[in-house]
């Protein structure tokens, strides 16, 4: 029988797991990569840390 | 191949320990998922890691963004200080506390003491689960599985955020359970069913969201001078070498940017 249990991540980000550390670095670094989309979006948020937004981001 | 946010956590800490990795790249070193794009340390508090760590980020050309300066007055009043560099395409930003939120001075003395003992550089499952009680639901998920993973009973009666989960535990260690429930009131729901012990997480679960934003609005209020002054601060930095960048920012921030946040109710 198949034990239901409470999700929080994707069998996709579980799967972390399985690679090897050189598979690990590579998925890393490739999805740094393409979270680069996202830097004129997020330019003036802060993801860490007690600052929430800078008060004039890129001048 | 190696990670430019390993290398940077490498070359912080040649020659001596001085710096955590934390959050979002901690949790995918503790292989869970990749979820942030940018980097966060803890960083010893003392003058030579500091210095250190700077003399690192120049030599990256790093510049300051918005915040704290990396120094040890702000940073030992629980301030962050954040940092941006560029490497080929990516945007590196570095970003680092002295004093990580929800970990006590003991706790925190302990950390070093163990990373000094073992040699690992990233933030372990249980202060890495402490510092992800923060007032984004997102997190809450990372903690559900961070927990999934510690070894000690104690810890996972701690952090765990599944009904099921819990349950079990308590089915199987009830002795544990009897203690655990001083650290974490909730756990006497868990006779109540798993009805009764969600709404209990649910509960938790936002009053550490709200926990989280009331500990930020504090910082928030204490700084709104320095907000006022950052964009001619960032004007008069533009161009400077981080060490040269790094005096001006502490003297303009002297006497604006208060070392410890003004109390709850004070601004």
């Amino acid at each position: 029988m198949i034990e239901i249990r409470d999700e929080f991540l994707s069998e996709e980000d579980l799967d972390l797991r399985n690679l090897s550390h050189e598979e690990l670095i590579a998925y890393w670094n490739l999805w740094l990569e393409q979270a680069q989309a996202t830097n004129d979006l997020d330019k003036a948020l802060y993801s860490h840390g007690v600052f929430e937004r800078d008060p004039a981001p890129g001048q | 191949m190696n990670n430019p946010y390993l290398e940077l956590t490498e070359e912080f800490n040649q020659g001596r320990l001085r710096a955590l990795l934390s959050s979002g790249q901690a949790v995918v070193m503790h292989r869970l998922a990749v979820m942030s794009k940018d980097g966060d340390w803890i960083l010893r508090e003392d003058a030579e890691a500091i210095e250190h760590v700077l003399a690192v980020l120049a030599a990256h050309g790093a510049r300051y963004r918005f915040g704290a300066p990396l120094d040890l007055r702000w940073l030992a009043g629980g301030w962050s200080a954040h940092l941006e560099s560029r490497r080929e395409s990516l945007r590196l930003r570095t970003d680092f506390v002295t004093r990580p939120p929800r970990v006590s001075p003991d706790w925190l003395a302990r950390m070093w003491e163990e990373a000094d003992a073992t040699g690992n550089e990233v933030v372990g499952l249980e202060p890495l689960a402490a510092l992800k009680l923060t007032n984004r639901d997102k997190d809450y998920a990372v903690v559900g599985e961070l927990a999934r993973l510690m070894t000690d009973l104690h810890s996972q009666f701690r952090y765990s955020r599944s009904s099921r989960d819990l349950i079990k535990l308590a089915e199987e260690h009830p002795a544990v359970l009897a203690e655990a429930t001083r650290q974490r009131p909730l756990l006497t729901r868990i006779a109540e069913g798993r009805d009764a012990l969600e709404e209990a997480l649910d509960r938790e679960r936002r009053a550490l969201i709200h926990a989280n934003e009331e500990r930020l609005a504090r910082y928030l209020a204490s700084t709104q001078a320095w907000a006022s002054l950052w964009p001619d601060v960032q004007r008069q930095i533009a161009g400077m070498s981080l060490p040269e960048a790094h005096r001006l920012l502490v003297a303009r921030a002297e006497g604006v940017l208060p070392f410890e946040p003004a109390p709850r109710g004070e601004s």
